[in-house]
């Protein structure tokens, strides 16, 4: 998709995964903030996603900075035909080999030569590779004796299409990386596939990469496959589990530090949000020198007027904002509202936040609301504007199981809403401070255990019951957020990283 | 949180093999099984006669009208045999035999057609004999295309002892028939053999009607493109006309042709020692049809099934030596037998060329045949492995080499004179089956990797 010509290359190339602008949520919104804040310099937005099919609509309007926007879908494809056969080059094989050993173990920093070569593809005819990779006798030697050294008893069928659509993404995102055009820099929002993308890109046009990671892709992928192959193992449907899969379940975790790894390492400067994601990332092997904190920001303007808006007794209303999906662990959410409503009869739970990612886990939920007889207080209100909804609760609870640096709490505090949350993430830093005078502050509402809903619900009837605890926790937040995260800040951060880069 | 998770299940999940049935095994022998049966038939008919005192250009004219027929009807049906039998057995492996028998009354309908269409313009055009000869022959060309497409739904239920006793009655109708109806002269043997193959014809199809049942009576589902293999279309082609190319040269040939009826030649001199060698691979074949059909499918079979129920790599690798051994042993049985059948016969060739009253001059062309035969059985037996092992390319390779080479060696052969007759064949059929081990050897060897490797790709 080409919106219009560009007259003059690109400043600031985006590689955004599955996010922006077809994606709603935190770090869309985010993104959308930068380009908006930063009108002096041109953007261009390749957006990797899964599949076309898959794809929606697109949920934010592109500001006018915004000069081109690719998309590429790495699970999509067509079925080449049967390739014939053929021998394969030797060299690249070695190299390859050598790239996954060091995958398996990082000892030292790759070497760029046969880094090149393998990731880049330099110097190969173009889809040699790929054609090398899905038909080559070099190709079925590497992947048999791996196979041979790592799982020999696993099923082999499986292990040989595991590793097919492990490697199908790698060799179409080198293939993307040959289609897209010069920029002063390339700023990718994730590790991962568009990390690599990155990777790629730098290596190729020689310009530098910077990467901001709001969570840790490596960690969340991590959750992702582990509950997947949990999932997959207890199936009444698959009596006999995959035994021996250890290994190549691993392979996938190990392919996405690896992957983690390559991009820590060419990415300069690494920003993160908040202190527990930089030692997160020195010990997935970023450099620490490298690593700059620039935490999210808010714009004040358009929340301060809220508070305006809020009633003078503390509505009877818990709000959750987020997608309805296992991350935010909502099932929790929903048992602590079970247990609030025994003693809060009037209590209401609010699910507010998109539904149609993962609909299989929508409906459990349903379920789970309606074995616990909550069908009157907890309602699924969808996708909603979070100016509108945030004057009409009286506490935002988040029961993540995983965060990074929840917008939504930063804009709670602005429009004059305590927030109770896990401790995930910066939840902690953002509800109690962290530096000894954000500290002073106060605490902006309270934070428990993951998990728990017990917990969840104590602290809740606390803070919604005691009018004084409220308006402090109320107070807390608003000090902090004008403080410490505003947006302005955020923009006056990139401005300078943009500049200093390119 | 940024990143898609890419739906990792998708990524993660296993493909399986595409399943194959297999019952190539009938087909690889119906080019030169069932009408080994219609050549003795041909042939007592011929000696009985003999023995009568009949005229014998009668004889040689049925004989040859015969002989016509059966090249024309094989070659005629050789593009569908294969793809027949590929589709009935994907049928059978999807458990939806219920599309089987309307696909079969299909088949028929377009076979009928076809054959009917041609044999009626070839009548017209090239015959002008009596016309109850012409409509014997007509009703004998239909009747015997239809038989090659019926007995391939047949062999697919493994009924080899039904199919073989139905041929058996068949023949022996044939033979009374036409024994009894001789007195009618040329026109007598005829009837006498289309009434035999008409009952032929519905004892196997009572056979396969009795097996398989359907909701509509016709369809033509094995003509739709993804049903169609082009492969195997040639691979059938080819190889039945392979088969008859040096008999055609020879008869082509003014030096070995002798004209008998209309316009059909023959070449008796290279004929007789030829169908006679044909005969003597019923032992071979009857060993080939027990090894491939018990031995070698189950061997193969459970090669894919080791695959895709998810074995190791040790597991797969030692299914495929096991595979492998099993052809090694199958052919070593089937040669083991048919060496010992056609030493014997080498040993008593002076017998059968006074049996068969056949001049001492082709002392040589019989036994070259009695060899070339042997190999010719070896090329069935490579082609039929290839078949199961999905390597359509490499048997279409093969085929198109036994087609040429036989054209070219036996049109050579023609020109270098008596000397050389029957060696034209036997070159091209030992050429052929010395590549198709070299092919064989080289599939066995990489079959893993092409299992795996060679499989279509979504990118």
């Amino acid at each position: 998709m080409m919106l219009s010509k560009p007259d003059a290359g690109t400043d600031i190339t985006l590689l955004l995964e599955g996010t922006y602008p077809f994606v709603r949520g935190g770090v869309s919104g985010w993104v959308h903030q930068l380009i908006e804040g930063l009108p002096e310099f041109s953007f261009s937005l390749i957006y990797l996603g899964a599949e076309r099919a898959a794809q929606g609509e697109m949920r934010y309007r592109l500001p006018p900075n915004v000069r081109e926007l690719h998309c590429h879908y790495l699970m999509d494809g067509s079925e080449l035909r049967p390739l014939p056969g053929r021998e394969g080059d030797p060299a690249y094989f070695q190299d390859s080999a050598r790239l996954h050993a060091w995958f398996c173990k990082p000892e030292g920093a790759p070497d760029n030569a046969w880094l090149d070569r393998v990731v880049l593809q330099k110097g190969q005819r173009q889809d040699a590779c790929t054609m090398d990779f899905f038909s080559s006798k070099a190709a079925w030697e590497q992947i048999s004796d791996s196979y041979n050294r790592n799982c020999p008893t696993a099923s082999f069928q499986s292990y040989f299409w595991s590793v097919r659509n492990m490697h199908t993404p790698l060799l179409k995102l080198a293939a993307i990386a040959q289609t897209i055009a010069p920029s002063r820099i390339f700023h990718t929002i994730s590790t991962g596939y568009a990390g690599l993308l990155g990777v790629m890109l730098s290596q190729r046009t020689g310009r530098p990469l910077v990467l901001t990671e709001h969570g840790i892709y490596t960690k969340e992928r991590k959750i992702e496959l582990q509950s997947m192959f949990l999932r997959e193992q207890q199936g009444w449907f698959n009596p006999m589990p995959d035994a021996g899969m250890e290994h190549h379940n691993q392979a996938w975790v190990r392919l996405f530090e690896g992957i983690g790894r390559l991009v820590y390492g060419a990415a300069n400067p690494i920003i993160t949000l908040f202190e527990k994601n930089r030692e997160r990332q020195i010990a997935d092997g970023a450099a620490a020198a490298c690593i700059r904190i620039v935490p999210n920001g808010v714009d004040l303007a358009r929340f301060a007027p809220l508070r305006a808006r809020r009633p003078d007794a503390t509505p009877m209303v818990v709000g959750l904002i987020g997608r309805v999906v296992p991350i935010k662990d909502i099932k929790t959410f929903i048992r602590a509202i079970g247990v609030l409503s025994l003693r809060l009869p009037q209590l209401q739970g609010w699910l507010i936040g998109p539904e149609e990612e993962d609909p299989a886990y929508v409906e459990e939920c349903r379920a789970l609301v309606k074995s616990l007889r909550l069908e009157d207080c907890i309602q699924f209100r969808g996708f909603q504007k979070v100016e509108d909804v945030l004057p009409q609760l009286g506490l935002l609870m988040l029961t993540s199981i995983s965060e990074a640096f929840p917008l939504v709490i930063l804009e709670s505090f602005a429009s004059g809403l305590p927030v109770l949350a896990t401790d995930v993430g910066a939840c902690r830093d953002l509800i109690d401070g962290k530096a000894p005078a954000d500290a002073a502050l106060g605490r902006a509402g309270d934070v428990v255990p993951i998990a728990n809903h017990d917990a969840l619900a104590r602290a809740a009837y606390l803070l919604l019951t005691d009018p004084l605890r409220w308006r402090a926790a109320q107070q807390a937040g608003i000090e902090r957020v004008e403080c410490y995260y505003q947006q302005s800040r955020v923009i006056d951060s990139y401005r300078e990283i943009y500049q200093r880069a390119g | 949180m940024a990143g898609i998770g890419f739906e990792l299940r998708r990524m993660l999940q296993k493909k399986s093999l595409v399943g194959r049935g297999q019952a190539y095994a009938f087909a690889a022998i119906i080019g030169s099984g069932p009408w080994a049966l219609s050549i003795v038939a041909i042939l007592v008919i011929g000696l009985v006669n003999a023995r009568h005192e009949f005229p014998s250009d009668i004889v040689g004219q049925f004989q040859v009208s015969i002989t016509c027929l059966m090249a024309s009807s094989l070659i005629l049906t050789s593009p569908l045999q294969l793809l027949f039998t590929r589709f009935v057995a994907d049928r059978l492996f999807e458990q939806r035999s219920r599309v089987i028998l309307s696909n079969l009354f299909g088949a028929l309908v377009v076979t009928l057609c076809i054959a009917g269409l041609a044999g009626m313009v070839a009548l017209s055009l090239w015959f002008n004999e009596s016309a109850l000869y012409r409509l014997c022959m007509l009703t004998g060309f239909v009747t015997l295309c239809a038989i090659w497409i019926v007995v391939i739904f047949a062999s697919a239920i493994k009924a080899y002892q039904h199919i073989l006793l139905v041929f058996l009655l068949g023949y022996g109708v044939t033979l009374g028939a036409a024994l009894g109806l001789r007195s009618f002269g040329l026109e007598g043997l005829m009837i006498g053999f289309v009434v035999g193959q008409i009952c032929l014809l519905f004892a196997l199809l009572a056979l396969v009607v009795r097996q398989y049942s359907g909701d509509v009576l016709v369809s033509f589902d094995f003509m739709r493109p993804g049903q169609v293999y082009p492969s195997l279309i040639l691979i059938g082609l080819f190889y039945n006309v392979g088969i008859w190319a040096d008999k055609f040269i020879f008869w082509a040939a003014p030096l070995t042709s002798v004209h008998f009826i209309g316009p059909l030649y023959a070449s008796p001199l290279y004929d007789l020692p030829i169908f006679l060698s044909y005969l003597s691979l019923i032992p071979g074949m009857a060993i080939f049809l027990i090894r491939v059909e018990t031995e070698f499918a189950e061997k193969c079979e459970r090669f894919y099934l080791t695959i895709t129920r998810g074995g190791t790599l040790g597991q797969v690798t030692q299914a495929k030596q096991e595979l492998v051994e099993a052809v090694r042993s199958g052919l070593l049985a089937m040669l083991k037998v048919q060496g010992a059948t056609t030493l014997v016969l080498l040993l008593l060739v002076d017998e059968l060329l006074v049996w068969f009253g056949i001049s001492a001059l082709h002392r040589t062309l019989l036994s070259i045949d009695l060899v070339a035969v042997v190999f010719q059985l070896l090329l069935m037996a490579i082609l039929n492995v290839l078949f199961y092992l999905d390597q359509r390319l490499a048997a279409l390779r093969l085929c198109l080499l036994f087609c040429v080479s036989n054209t070219l060696f036996s049109a050579l052969s023609v020109y270098l004179g008596p000397a050389f007759y029957g060696y034209g064949f036997a070159f091209s059929v030992a050429l052929t089956v010395g590549a198709g081990l070299l092919v064989l050897l080289q599939k066995l060897d990489q079959l893993e990797y092409e299992t795996f490797m060679l499989q279509p790709v979504i990118f």
